[in-house]
């Protein structure tokens, strides 16, 4: 299912929550939105499940409205709640009757989704007695039960503690191989564990649109990483006065060496170094940041 | 199965788990029993109290038939206690599906507005029409063996036409629990709004007119005079216009999704 999103904006009162945001993903692609809180994700992702109104803009999946698809799609709120006195197989099958599945399917299904959400033996509690974790769970089940061509996950992992993070990461994981998705977190590390995609929000506008590699690539500051024994502190002052470097970043016995060239200059430093006999721990060249701070960057930066 | 009856279906199981479906019959069963029972005693009531120097009471006053005791039945219980226990059972019939989320859940499945609307205003009316006719049925039981009996086409139609102005408080309740969030407010609205209605068709012709009271108001005067009044068409109309316009803006509130905070 290709999804269109062009043109959205939403005004709540005065604050706009997203703003002339487009952009359109691809049949089978698995795209991460990620903003840090009070970024318009779960605006957007409302606006496209179709429970808000924009004030501005259309959704079209596969050319189509959205509101004409709503069968093909599977949506997880960020706090899914359910009605407390249904038991769990109860709410699968209302939910899954409400999207048109027989009787006989659910009876089917609901025994294996519950399974695949690790809820089995779960089927006829009551909903109101389920933990947090348990209704994200359940939420997800309710999302996935119909087959959806196009699944919306609103912060699908945020509320589950490790284990269960790593269960509904190796969910999607499985679900993305005929599915699209998307979702949105501000949990950098999931989004790039499960996504090639990642598209940043930040005030409502869409400032990053990218994949893992190109982040990293774009804004990669290459230096040398060293890191030697202790007691050989002097040698940082050696490197500083090398005619080809430019900047050392002491931290401990590591720091952050820029030279001119890093081709040519490394193989010097590595000489250098050997000549002084250094305890050398750890030499290596590449970026100075992580995704992570990457992210920082784009939205704390701009 | 289609989603009317799916919602439809999910509605009665409410009702069935929170056991609404025994403690409200049994209120009506209540209510509809107390004024017969009220009739029959206050003249002895009346006696005991009034010492030797007091009023006397004409006892020819006190020979009332069953079809006005049902009357007033319906006049000072059903209207009054009745109409609060209506809206408070009412009350968070879509307020409770938006606060706690499920409004929008449900409306992110392939449901129309209409068929979410209609589920709602049909199983609840239902349900209500059956609790009421508990209360009638009490009211007439009491009243045939207290008082006379009243003959089964006056109860039957009585009935029917205080069913439609059921129907209005029904889809008034759902409006009101659409538009506010407040359980409180609901209540307030819905008390102040259905009591002005019965009491401002009860004071003047002109207002009875308008007033979406007036099927209740046709009832009471089957019972009490044993025919309709004949302006009965005109306010069955006038019912059905109210009952329209607050499911129209109940159907154009949610289709808008202005029941989003």
């Amino acid at each position: 299912m290709r999804l269109e999103i062009s043109d959205i904006t939403k005004t709540f009162k005065t604050k706009k929550a997203v703003n002339q945001f487009s952009m359109t993903i691809e049949k089978g692609e698995c795209v991460g939105l990620i903003g840090p809180n009070g970024a318009g994700k779960s605006t957007l992702i409302q606006i496209i499940a179709d429970i808000l109104e924009a004030d501005q803009g259309e959704i079209r999946l596969d050319g189509k409205p959205i509101a004409t698809m709503k069968r093909e799609i599977g949506y997880l709120p960020q706090y899914p709640n359910f009605y407390q006195w249904m038991t769990a197989a109860e709410t699968l099958f209302f939910m899954g009757e409400l999207s048109g599945l027989t009787k006989h399917e659910l009876k089917r299904d609901i025994p294996d989704i519950l399974t695949r959400v690790g809820l089995a033996g779960e089927e006829d509690s009551k909903v109101g007695t389920f933990s947090g974790g348990m209704k994200q769970r359940l939420g997800i089940a309710q999302a996935l039960l119909h087959k959806p061509s196009f699944v919306l996950m609103d912060e699908p992992v945020s509320a589950l503690d490790p284990i269960g993070r790593r269960e509904v990461l190796n969910l999607i994981q499985a679900i993305k191989e005929e599915t699209t998705v998307l979702f949105s977190t501000h949990i950098l590390n999931d989004a790039e564990e499960i996504c090639e995609r990642f598209v940043v929000i930040k005030s409502g506008e869409k400032i990053e649109d990218t994949t893992k590699n190109g982040l990293l690539n774009r804004n990669r500051d290459v230096a040398i990483q060293m890191m030697i024994g202790t007691g050989n502190n002097s040698w940082w002052e050696h490197v500083k006065q090398l005619p080809y470097v430019q900047k050392v970043n002491v931290f401990g016995n590591k720091a952050q060496i820029y030279v001119n060239n890093i081709e040519l200059d490394k193989n010097k430093l590595l000489g250098e170094a050997l000549q002084h006999h250094i305890d050398i721990r750890n030499f290596e060249v590449g970026g100075t940041e992580t995704i992570e701070e990457i992210f920082l960057d784009l939205v704390v930066g701009v | 199965m289609n989603t009317f009856s799916v919602l439809a279906k999910k509605e009665l199981s409410q009702t069935i788990r929170e056991f609404k479906i025994i403690w409200l019959p049994l209120v009506f069963m209540l209510i509809g029993a107390t004024q017969p029972i009220m009739m029959y005693y206050l003249p002895s009531i009346l006696k005991m109290l009034g010492g030797l120097d007091g009023i006397t009471i004409d006892p020819s006053m006190t020979q009332v038939s069953g079809a006005e005791v049902m009357a007033s039945t319906i006049d000072a219980q059903f209207n009054q206690l009745g109409t609060i226990i209506l809206v408070v059972a009412l009350m968070g019939v879509i307020q409770s599906e938006k606060a706690n989320g499920m409004l929008s859940f449900i409306l992110t499945r392939p449901v129309s507005t209409l068929s979410f609307v209609w589920s709602k205003v049909v199983s609840q009316f239902v349900f209500l029409a059956l609790c009421l006719s508990v209360g009638f049925l009490t009211s007439y039981g009491y009243a045939a063996l207290l008082f006379s009996t009243v003959p089964w086409g006056e109860l039957l139609l009585s009935m029917l036409s205080y069913f439609v102005w059921l129907l209005f408080v029904v889809s008034f309740v759902v409006m009101v629990s659409t538009i506010f969030n407040g359980q409180g407010i609901i209540a307030l609205i819905g008390i102040a709004f259905l009591f002005f209605c019965t009491v401002t068709a009860g004071l003047h012709p002109i207002l009875a007119m308008f007033s979406p009271a007036g099927m209740s108001l046709q009832s009471v005067y089957l019972l009490s005079t044993g025919t309709f009044d004949p302006k009965i068409g005109w306010n069955l109309l006038v019912s059905v216009l109210w009952i329209g316009v607050t499911i129209g803006v109940t159907y154009f509130w949610i289709a808008k999704k202005k029941f989003q905070k």
